[in-house]
């Protein structure tokens, strides 16, 4: 071993070196994410666009493919449409260079600003072809809505928004649906006045005649009149209490507004608040209004009842008095806005992680977002451990154990990948627990926000996952690892390609590991040591090739990540074993969510290699066994054996069964064929009878004459009833009706 | 409907409706025909889907097998003679929940109707209409209708029909909008259930020949068909009805026919010698008039109130001092 190569070994077991060897470079990231250094110069799915829903149930989109889709409107194929695609791209651009230094605007706003920088850094005739371009018919977006960059804030934005979209869609239907039963029980009751005295009286009468014709007519003499032909029936007056009752409590639910109204309680009449910063206060908020929800949903089942006339009292007065917190259901709170509680990691510890716990438990449409900023945290270099479990994490596995949650983990760069996911997970009707790493967590990386995020979840750090009850009872359904790259690696690996010191083009295969994500962050350069491109040897092996390999393996190999610095410059980092360690488990954790994803799974392996044992065993008796017979079968052919299974196969079958017989002397009706039309059962109704559905039968053979049944089975026009034998000897004229039965025979 | 109301609320009072709960008065209808069918099969469909009385209303003209509704203890309304379809969408439009049935009979859907009948089938509104086809005038005492066969006599063509019979079925497939097309015969109460069930589920209007049997005025005519089961072609299709293997033994001419194919569903109905029988064209895509035209939003007092005043605001000259835009 070369003296340079031991010192890397020293470092790697030791995390200490002689001299200066530990990294102090400043603005090192890895070597694939040098390509991505200024990202607004780059088309990705940010920024987003927080867009009114639309028909298709879309909430948000990318500026990428807003701009997309109006070139794809307006600009033709070809060379034709060449010079709208470049000014629409620069427009694009621009707006991307406005939202990345801080700008907060709609769209529309980002679009005119992005149209008027434009054009005031263009000479006067390249502004005209520009303004050309963009004056274009079809050449403004059809969407409208805020503007978001992937920050910090991007995950409560982006969830408000797709919440406040689910509420105001059920709001909509909730408050139509309780309108129409207002307006049904108000029906009733206005009907029941119209039969009243007091509407016929003439002060009323004239009220509804209006006033033109007022004069024309005795209203006194009018209601004389109709006084005398009054109907009798009224509403009682407990149905009548229980009606306004009812259309009171409709009336003056807050449940649900026309426009979401973050007002609060402080009016009591104001719209009751869904958005919270702490469980244990959503979770105070959501029992008190219980007993408000319970009586809303005892006005709309008393309305439902009456409106079909169905309210029995002596049934349903007990019922609706019964009915308390206990007979609430799912399906019952579905019909209520879910509650949105916006966390942060730190948030969740002591009494509020235990309400936390409580409310996914608890089967509650409760839609937690967990953000996390930090999933490293400070190092714990003497203990050799890293925090690694951050609590979002930890959070997110346990909702998974509980079911009966909806649970979605991503990093924030991969939001609008699951956008569908997102608004799956808010309209489910139980509790939801959106997990989302931010990657924002200043001073820990030079990175912006969206690469740390997209790195957290390349490096399976931060993995993406979802857990989703509604489809199916079993995990394989459930359960899915889809939307990390390579999912079925352990570490996604990229082509990388640079320029080497003869300027020749190399490329290699680079893995992205937990180490590459970790190498970034400064707060980690302690566990890295550069290694002189002198000392740059065969013995240096790639931390991804490294964890595969066991003590023995790896010896006299040292681990290495490749970076780059602010100049793009290759340099190679030999890692230290504590982070090797913090590396294996990060990739047994992906291993055990790859496991719950049907990826590599255990369990099927096993049973895939018991089953083609136990298939291989099986089919090598069987090729025995034929061998044997045709061994035993002078001049027998591989076909002989199979007829002999055929036949005994034919052996163990049961004969046909034999059509069912039936005494021929009895008479009978082909019941299923009957068209019911009365002929029968006009001849003689105690001897034809119908079944439940209303076809004939015999009922009773003795209550009438054969010469019935023969007439009956004359007159059948389907020709179904079969007379039979006849049972008394001594009728008259049996002679010529035993030849007439025989036709029905 | 149902809102939001807790089930176990709503629930608690279902009652479970025989056959006999369907049943009222004892039908006029002469003994053996075919109506007394299509009645046992739409009651017993009553029964198995266990409708609520007041949910049902069943809907006709005039004509023998318009007296269908008095034989229903259901809504009803025995309308004028042709007018049994406007009357429905009618009833479709303002209360769509309940479930709407129609009788009408060969003279009254195919003549006086007839122009009813084509636009019915545009709108394609939900409901089950049955078509009561014994190709005679019955009520008023043997008259040609416009499906009696050419060479048909009659008191109204005592030399025989002049003209070819109109076919129903075909008419039927040739208006736009067609969402399901089906015919039964009233002597093989099996599949007379089952197509009529099927046109019940359908979402849009349902249009079921009955080929039936008039035994007063025309009691000969189906016999060549009633007494030989060779001359029935039942169609068979997992999307339409699937006969039993008792039945396939007595109806053996089956023809797996597609419910999607119009074509093919034309070309059935063109046959003569044979009756096919089953669903010919079902199209579950087709919109109902009554959801394309349903309103938003609810219209209460309140709402045509406000409609009004912005209506008649348009029309308001306002004074200068309120600084509001008049009608110029």
């Amino acid at each position: 071993m070369s003296t340079g190569l031991r010192e890397l070994v020293r470092f790697h077991l030791t995390g200490e070196s002689n001299g200066d060897t530990r990294r102090e470079q400043p603005g090192l990231r890895s070597a694939l994410l040098a390509p991505y250094r200024d990202l607004s110069e780059l088309r990705y799915d940010y920024p987003l666009v927080l867009i009114e829903r639309d028909a298709d149930g879309v909430f948000v989109r990318s500026l990428s493919s807003v701009v997309n889709s109006v070139l794809e409107e307006i600009a033709p194929a070809g060379a034709e449409g060449e010079r709208l695609r470049k000014h629409f791209l620069r427009l694009d651009a621009t707006m991307r260079a406005l939202i990345s230094k801080g700008v907060e605007a709609t769209l529309s706003e980002l679009w005119s600003l992005a149209e008027r920088e434009l054009l005031s850094k263009s000479d006067e005739a390249a502004a005209e072809l520009l303004r050309d371009s963009l004056s274009r018919p079809g050449g403004a977006p059809r969407v409208d809505g805020v503007v978001i960059d992937c920050d910090d804030d991007a995950p409560t934005r982006l969830f408000e928004h797709a919440w406040r979209m689910a509420q105001q869609e059920r709001s909509r239907r909730a408050l139509a649906e309780i309108d129409e039963l207002v307006l049904k029980l108000s029906d009733i009751l206005k009907a029941d006045f119209l039969k009243s005295e007091k509407s016929q009286a003439p002060k009323s009468l004239e009220g509804s005649m209006g006033t033109r014709f007022e004069d024309a007519f005795d209203f006194e003499a009018m209601s004389r009149i109709l006084k005398t032909a009054l109907p009798k029936s009224a509403l009682s007056e407990r149905r009548r209490e229980r009606i306004q009752s009812a259309i009171s409590v409709l009336e003056s639910q807050r449940f649900f507004a026309v426009a979401t109204d973050a007002a609060g309680d402080a009016d009591p009449s104001a719209p009751h608040s869904f958005v919270f910063d702490s469980c244990t206060r959503a979770w105070e908020v959501f029992r008190e209004r219980t007993p408000e929800v319970i009586e809303l949903l005892k006005a709309i089942g008393t309305a439902e009842l009456e409106l079909e006339n169905r309210y029995r009292e002596s049934e349903h007065d007990a019922l609706f008095s019964r009915f308390d917190e206990t007979s609430l259901t799912p399906e019952d709170l579905a019909f209520f806005p879910s509650y949105l509680i916006r966390l942060h990691d730190t948030d969740c510890q002591g009494p509020e992680k235990a309400s936390l716990i409580d409310a996914l438990s608890s089967g509650l449409p409760l839609k937690i977002l967990v953000q996390t900023s930090d999933i490293l945290g400070e190092p714990s270099l003497g203990d050799g451990q890293f925090s690694l479990g951050a609590r979002g994490l930890q959070l997110a596995s346990m909702a998974v154990g509980l079911n009966g949650s909806f649970v979605l983990q991503s990093a924030s760069s991969n939001l609008y990948q699951v956008r569908d996911r997102i608004l799956r997970g808010l309209t489910y009707k139980g509790p939801a627990l959106f997990s989302v790493f931010t990657g924002s967590h200043e001073n820990a990386s030079g990175l912006p926000a969206y690469l740390e995020a997209a790195s957290a979840m390349q490096s399976r750090a931060f993995p993406t996952f979802a857990y989703d009850p509604t489809v199916g009872a079993d995990w394989a359904s459930r359960f899915d690892v889809e939307g990390n790259p390579q999912a079925e690696a352990d570490w996604p690996v990229y082509s990388f390609s640079y320029e080497d010191a003869d300027l020749q083009r190399v490329s290699e295969e680079i893995a992205f590991t937990f180490v590459d994500f970790a190498a970034s962050d400064k707060r980690y350069a302690g566990h890295f040591a550069p290694v002189p491109r002198s000392d740059w040897n065969e013995g240096l092996i790639p931390a991804n090739e490294y964890l595969e390999l066991s003590d023995d393996e790896a010896r006299g190999t040292v681990p290495c990540v490749v970076m780059v610095d602010e100049d793009d410059v290759l340099q190679k980092l030999v890692v230290d074993l504590k982070l090797i360690r913090a590396a294996r488990r990060c990739g047994e954790m992906w291993r055990s969510l790859q496991e719950l994803g049907g990826i590599h799974n255990s369990h099927a392996l096993k049973l895939l290699e018991r089953e083609r044992a136990r298939w291989e065993r099986e089919k090598g008796h069987e090729l025995e066994e034929l061998r044997d017979q045709a061994a035993r079968v002078p001049g027998g052919g591989a076909a002989e054996p199979a007829a002999v299974a055929a036949e005994a196969t034919a052996a163990k079958d049961p004969p046909e069964a034999d059509e069912q017989t039936r005494d021929e002397d009895e008479p009978y009706i082909e019941t299923s064929r009957c068209t019911t039309c009365d002929e029968c059962t006009k001849l003689n109704a105690r001897m034809f009878a119908y079944n439940e559905n209303k076809q004939a039968y015999i009922a009773d053979p003795a209550a009438g004459t054969y010469r019935q049944i023969v007439e009956a089975a004359e007159a059948c026009q389907v020709c179904i009833i079969h007379p039979g034998k006849p049972k008394n000897p001594n009728e008259s004229g049996l002679d010529d009706l035993i030849t007439r039965a025989a036709a029905f025979s | 409907m149902s809102v939001a109301a807790p089930k176990c609320l709503l629930w608690s009072d279902r009652e479970d409706y025989t056959l006999e709960d369907y049943e009222a008065g004892i039908p006029r209808w002469c003994t053996g025909c075919g109506d007394l069918a299509i009645l046992a099969a739409v009651q017993r469909l009553c029964r198995d889907e266990q409708l609520p009385l007041e949910k049902i209303v069943f809907v006709s003209g005039i004509g023998c097998s318009s007296r269908f509704p008095h034989y229903m203890k259901t809504y009803g309304f025995h309308g004028l003679h042709g007018r049994a379809l406007p009357v429905a969408e009618g009833i479709k439009l303002k209360r769509p929940d309940l479930h709407v049935f129609v009788n009408t009979g060969d003279g009254d859907c195919c003549s006086i109707g007839a122009a009813h009948w084509l636009h019915a089938i545009r709108y394609n509104m939900n409901m089950t209409v049955l078509l009561h086809d014994n190709e005679i005038y019955g009520l008023t005492k043997n008259q040609t209708s416009p499906t009696s066969r050419k060479g048909l006599k009659s008191n109204t063509a005592p030399r025989g029909a002049y003209l070819e019979a109109l076919n129903p079925l075909s008419t039927t497939l040739g208006v736009a909008n067609v969402s399901f097309v089906a015919q039964a015969v009233d002597w093989v109460p099996t599949l007379l259930y089952e197509i009529i069930s099927q046109a019940f589920h359908h979402k849009g209007l349902s249009f079921i020949r009955v080929v039936q049997r008039c035994p007063e005025f025309l009691p000969t005519l189906l016999d060549p068909w009633v007494q030989d089961p060779e001359r029935l072609l039942v169609l068979t299709h997992e999307d339409g009805v699937q006969a039993s293997e008792e039945l396939s033994r007595t109806y053996r001419q089956q023809d797996a026919h597609d419910p999607s194919e119009l074509n093919r569903a034309r070309e059935i109905a063109s046959l003569t010698d044979q009756i096919p029988v089953g669903i010919l064209y079902r199209n579950d895509d087709v919109p109902c008039y009554e959801d394309i035209r349903c309103s938003e939003r609810l219209v209460t007092p309140k709402t045509i109130r406000a409609s009004l005043e912005a209506e008649l605001d348009k029309f308001t000259v306002w004074p200068p001092s309120e600084g509001r835009e008049g009608p110029g």
